[in-house]
């Protein structure tokens, strides 16, 4: 009767999340992305009738390629720059002895909780023709008139670097956090320079990290709306904001769920290289 | 010595993983180095706070345009915002919507968390990555998704607005949660089952009063996720429920006025306070552990 009594308590405390993620999350995101093969109706949303149209509109016309193409653009480069900026930061978090490490935890963490609105905001603020980059670049007399940064790509990837970055930081922090700092000292020990140690044991051993990070900013840069909607305008469209009209202007389910799933698809090739790349380092 | 009351608490064993981490031995880091180091991530934090840290500047300032550093001192921007029935409306119903999804994913954070760390032995790994699931998807996508479940079923938008943001809030409140159980000793629970407690009272009474501090953590964060959503809102807002991100949005795309830094300052210091009230209770380390 005992393990009768546990089973059914098991179920009751796992049976919401289920629930809530079946209904909630997986039918849904299923039935959405289904859509991609079906055939635009403007009156039913979709009609019933398999196609390849909306793929072969994405791939194939000039409009939707520069857009797929400049956000895997700008995707690449934030997930690059967030590496090369957030690597030091974790490894510094990671291994420095300081008592303020909590508060300095705290400070990228910090960003992260006042949404992506406010720092987007933040940076309207520090890139307009008034804003203080301008009024420094030209204090410095790298300037003569203020620079038009506002509505470049530059500003939407900047912004979207400060913003993802701390997604990379904590993948990080914990793969480093979690080496042996002994594994390190060996390696000098034996006579490895700093950068040789770097380059062959902490960097291969926070792979997972870099992955892990990676993976989450690019897809998150790819799937975002606001920032380059406010930062980029009109010049700077990517995937997301391309969603966004599709679903509330356009009312184009069928092509905004091709857009998505080209979104979806990128994520998992870079989970699959993860995976396909874990398993070769094992053989 | 530290009278820190979370430092007392029973089996708290992530504390100890910082405590030995610190006191471990590090690289010897070079002057040089270290000077350099130093510069380096300096540099990295005064880029992670400069634009927060500009928004509270130019929320006193006292013109219409943007401009740094400000012209002078004023609140007038703090008036505007008060005065605002747009903006102060959707001030409150992030408050609410905030609130009801934080309780929402704490409670159900709660009993996942429980179940996967009590009963799914040999597949807890699996189990403790598909809790993680709303945090590997897009946000954009749940949210459209569920725009199209509303057009499919029969739901209140309210209810797949709130659903939307328990779902984002989850994986933070089950790994909060999850924390603080690992700290808990098995062996008391298996004690007062031994002498008849039933398992729903051995939650109330054992399992819940221990974890407190951690659930309330969770409860806070959760909050806080919800109330920046911009994704998750952008399609399931509506008439007469706007969110507060949603309604700068908006406001946004045709002006932008200090009175958006008037809002946001006071949503950084809420954030912050909260945050701060999280670190004392638990360190918020624990919750970020995604």
């Amino acid at each position: 009767m005992r393990t009768g009594g546990e089973k059914a308590f098991s179920r009751i405390m796992l049976g919401p999340i289920t629930i809530l993620y079946v209904l909630f999350l997986l039918a849904p995101i299923s039935f959405f992305l289904l859509m991609s093969l079906f055939k635009y109706d403007a009156f039913n949303m979709y009609a019933p009738v398999v196609t390849g149209e909306n793929f072969a509109r994405l791939l194939f016309d000039g409009y939707y390629q520069t857009i797929i193409l400049r956000t895997l653009k700008i995707a690449f480069l934030t997930a690059f720059f967030s590496l090369v900026l957030g690597y030091p930061l974790a490894y510094f978090l990671a291994r420095t002895k300081s008592a303020w490490r909590g508060v300095l935890m705290f400070l990228v963490i910090a960003p992260l909780m006042t949404g992506v609105i406010v720092r987007t905001y933040g940076w309207i603020v520090l890139l307009g023709r008034e804003g203080a980059v301008n009024k420094v670049l030209m204090t410095l007399g790298f300037l003569s008139e203020p620079a038009t940064i506002l509505g470049t790509e530059l500003a939407v990837l900047l912004a979207l670097v400060h913003i993802l970055m701390p997604y990379m930081v904590f993948p990080l922090f914990s793969s480093l956090a979690s080496q042996d700092p002994d594994v390190e000292r060996a390696a000098s020990t034996l006579g490895a320079g700093r950068v040789r140690t770097f380059i062959e044991v902490t960097l291969p051993m926070s792979r997972s990290g870099i992955i892990m990070g990676a993976a989450l900013v690019f897809t998150l840069t790819a799937g975002s709306v606001v920032t380059p909607a406010l930062l980029g305008g009109k010049d700077v469209q990517m995937i997301g904001q391309q969603i966004y009209e599709l679903v509330t202007s356009t009312l184009n389910w069928p092509l905004a769920s091709a857009t998505a799933f080209v979104l979806v698809f990128c994520q998992f090739s870079i989970i699959f290289l993860y995976f396909r790349g874990g398993r070769s380092r094992a053989q | 010595m530290r009278s820190n009351a979370s430092e007392t608490m029973p089996g708290d064993d992530r504390r100890g993983y910082t405590k030995g981490t610190i006191s471990q031995p590090t690289m010897e880091f070079g002057y040089l180095r270290r000077v350099s180091m130093g510069i380096l991530v300096t540099a990295i934090y005064v880029f992670l706070l400069s634009p927060i840290i500009i928004v509270v500047f130019t929320s006193f300032n006292p013109t219409t345009a943007n401009t740094f550093p400000p012209s002078g001192f004023s609140l007038r921007w703090y008036g505007a915002f008060f005065e605002s029935s747009g903006f102060t409306s959707a001030f409150q119903f992030s408050l609410w919507l905030g609130l009801i999804a934080a309780v929402a994913a704490t409670v159900i954070g709660f009993f996942t968390a429980y179940g996967i760390t009590r009963f799914l032995t040999k597949k807890r790994e699996l189990g403790q990555s598909l809790a993680m699931l709303p945090v590997m998807i897009p946000h954009i996508l749940i949210s459209i998704s569920l725009l199209l479940l509303l057009t499919v079923l029969p739901i209140p938008e309210m209810t797949a607005l709130i659903v939307g943001h328990t779902i984002i809030c989850l994986p933070f409140t089950i790994a909060g949660i999850t924390a603080s159980l690992e700290g808990v000793d098995k062996q008391l629970e298996l004690a007062a089952l031994t002498l008849g407690a039933s398992r729903f009272r051995v939650l109330v009474e054992i399992v819940i009063p221990l974890i407190a501090p951690g659930m309330l953590s969770a409860l806070i964060f959760a909050f806080i996720i919800s109330f920046g959503d911009v994704y998750i809102a952008l399609f399931l807002s509506g008439p007469g429920m706007t969110t507060l991100p949603i309604e700068i949005f908006s406001y946004m795309q045709w002006e932008s006025t200090p009175v958006i830094a008037a809002i946001t300052t006071l949503q950084i210091l809420m954030i912050v306070v909260l945050g701060l009230v999280i670190e004392r209770l638990v360190g918020l380390r624990k919750i970020m552990r995604v």
